[in-house]
């Protein structure tokens, strides 16, 4: 792994997503990348519309599931499919972590064509967020399907 | 860590008491299950015989940390898991719940000939299809404000019902009558609420499905009789939950019992496995909260059933009379029951991940008509090998808390089944060999191919030969609608 990237991981019901990049936050924006890879084919198609997410946790672990879960959450109340996102902010200590985001997406309405799976839940499960010895952060985690 | 199993005999095998394991843990697997589980263990970070050796470590767990013969990993329990606990010295675990709070099966009996389906076969699948709402982000007609939201919570089924949804002969026929009492709407968020506006009444994406199936073979005639279910009978199938509402409350309910776990300095031998003490106000709200969620999904499902009734009686001019209520009984739950065990009648909390209850003969709970037989089993198989319907008896009642499988059980990983195949392939292959599928998704398809599942006929074979369920018919799939 370098860089940054992600990837989805054999789970025999489930699916792991993991994450990894320079920052905590661009291993975050990854692992949901991985996510949004498992909900909607994303070919042909861009971000129309803009969505705030503000969260926290009580350790970068727990910000990352939380962070999962509110993405899941926000998109169906929205009722839209994500396609893109970028953490504006990451910051924290002890037991208090938090993060801005703004996501892109686009009506599901209008992509019915390339929704592929629905996902239930970030399990803590294979739940991690970690520094590796070459510097890289790497997240995951198994999500429900 | 490769986990040490013992053989205690043909079809049950036990991992016995070591480190922090409170009980034993039982699997039920014939020699070549076994084989494949051990593999497992020994060579993938996902481990299903880890996770039965990790629930037996949960504080109250009675008896012994159990899975049935579908078992194959899930997140904290493994699916097919069952542990029971005891209400005063025990915890609630969400992870023996899931996060698709009491999915489950509903089977329906239509009074009309195979032949009649075999005619009609494109009409019916794609009157189901436009009937019920399938796939990612599918909206249900059944639109509803938060007040009437709060009350599905609290009545289920019977909420459905009273909108026009399904008779009332069906509650009869439903696991708790479609109702289970202290369920508590202030327990489930806004948020939880809100997701589920548009979505009761909807089947979901995944493994949920509905089917037109057809009795295929009856093993036990007095049972089957007592069912309903005739050689070539036709029977409908829903297999769905409580949708986005459950997934929500597992979602909001994973930090309060993680804290919980904190607190109460409950040892988590898993991530996953958070807990909360039964007693706690944070494991009492859970499972208030849970409980809404399983009226939700009975709600879903009497929602559903009716859409499937008025289809039937649109295509075939059928009456209410025509079409019966089998049973319906849920898969991922959680339980207060009433058990025999070596100390006497208890009270126990029983968590079932994908496990179904199956009561034996002359249990209260099973419904008056089958009181003689035993409760109904609704095992689904996959969209292109046979399901099963078995029923409960007393060796099952003393062994497992009355419990079952649920399906065949994934022996292959989506992304595994991606690979090996593709979904135009696998539609093709089942309308040869006379099985329509609908889907919205192809990938769904591949993912959900017969061969990512194990062979559900031997699942069974290993619950009947370990005499813990017994099968009354073996369904077989005519039309498959998939989300």
């Amino acid at each position: 792994m370098t860089g940054r990237g992600h990837e989805t991981l054999e789970h025999t019901a489930d699916m792991g997503l993991r994450g990894w990049g320079g920052t905590p936050a661009e291993a975050f924006e990854e692992t949901a990348l991985a996510m949004f890879d498992l909900m909607i084919d994303k070919s042909g198609i861009s971000a129309e519309d803009d969505y705030s997410l503000s969260i926290g946790g009580r350790d970068l672990t727990g910000l990352l599931i939380e962070f999962l879960n509110e993405l899941l959450s926000l998109a169906d109340v929205e009722d839209s499919a994500f396609v893109s996102i970028s953490i504006e902010r990451l910051q924290g200590e002890g037991e208090e972590w938090d993060l801005d985001a703004v996501i892109g997406g686009i009506p599901r309405g209008k992509c019915r064509k390339n929704l592929l799976s629905e996902v239930k839940a970030a399990t803590w499960y294979g739940a991690s967020v970690d520094r590796e010895g070459g510097g890289l952060w790497v997240a995951g985690c198994v999500v429900d399907l | 860590m490769k986990v040490q199993v013992e053989k205690i005999d043909e079809f049950l095998w036990e991992i016995p008491r070591s480190g922090n394991m409170l009980v034993p843990g039982r699997i039920y697997a014939d020699d070549e299950s076994m084989t494949f589980l051990l593999e497992e263990s020994s060579t993938k970070q996902w481990d299903a015989l880890a996770q039965v050796r990790n629930v037996a470590c949960l504080p109250g767990i009675v008896g012994a940390s159990m899975a049935m013969a579908d078992i194959h990993p899930g997140y904290g329990f493994p699916i097919g898991g069952v542990g029971a606990f005891d209400p005063g010295e025990g915890v609630v675990s969400i992870a023996g719940v899931g996060f698709d709070i009491n999915c489950g099966v509903r089977s329906m009996v239509i009074d009309i000939t195979k032949e009649r389906i075999e005619l009609n076969r494109e009409r019916v699948a794609e009157e189901l299809f436009n009937s019920v709402p399938a796939g990612v982000g599918s909206k249900g007609e059944f639109r509803l404000s938060v007040p009437e939201i709060d009350r599905i919570l609290t009545e289920g089924a019977a909420f459905a019902l009273e909108r026009g949804y399904g008779v009332e002969e069906d509650l009869e026929y439903v696991e708790e009558r479609g109702t289970v009492a202290g369920a508590d709407p202030s327990a489930v968020s806004p948020r939880a609420k809100e997701r589920q506006l548009r979505q009761v009444g909807t089947l979901g994406s995944g493994n949920h499905y509905l089917e037109v199936q057809y009795v295929d073979e009856i093993y036990d005639e007095e049972a089957a009789s007592s069912f309903g279910l005739i050689p070539d009978g036709i029977v409908v199938s829903i297999h769905t939950g409580s949708r986005a509402l459950g997934h929500q409350i597992g979602t909001d309910y994973q930090s309060v019992l993680r804290q919980a776990s904190q607190k109460y300095k409950i040892p988590l031998p898993e991530s996953e496995l958070i807990a909360a003490p039964i007693q706690s106000p944070e494991g009492r709200r859970y499972i208030s909260a849970v409980r809404a969620g399983i009226n939700c999904a009975f709600a879903n499902r009497q929602a559903i059933s009716g859409l499937v009734r008025d289809a039937f009686k649109r295509l075939f001019r059928l009456s209410d009379g025509e079409i019966r209520t089998l049973y319906e009984v849920g898969h991922n739950n959680l339980k207060m029951e009433t058990h025999d065990t070596a100390e006497g009648l208890r009270n126990l909390l029983i968590h079932r991940k994908g496990a179904t209850r199956a009561f034996a003969a002359g249990r209260d709970e099973v419904p008056e008509r089958y009181r003689r037989v035993g409760q109904p089993v609704l095992v689904g198989g996959t969209m292109g090998t046979s399901s099963f319907i078995l029923v409960g008896t007393e060796q099952g009642m003393t062994e497992t808390f009355g419990s079952a499988i649920h399906g065949a059980g994934r022996v292959k990983s989506r992304k595994k089944a991606l690979r090996d195949y593709r979904g135009n392939d696998v539609i093709d292959d089942l309308a040869c060999s006379g099985i329509l599928i609908r889907t919205r998704s192809r990938k769904g398809a591949a993912e959900e191919a017969p061969g990512a599942y194990k062979d559900v006929e031997r699942v069974v074979a290993i619950m009947e030969g370990a005499g813990v369920n017994r099968r009354v018919a073996r369904l077989r799939p005519m039309i498959c609608i998939k989300g």
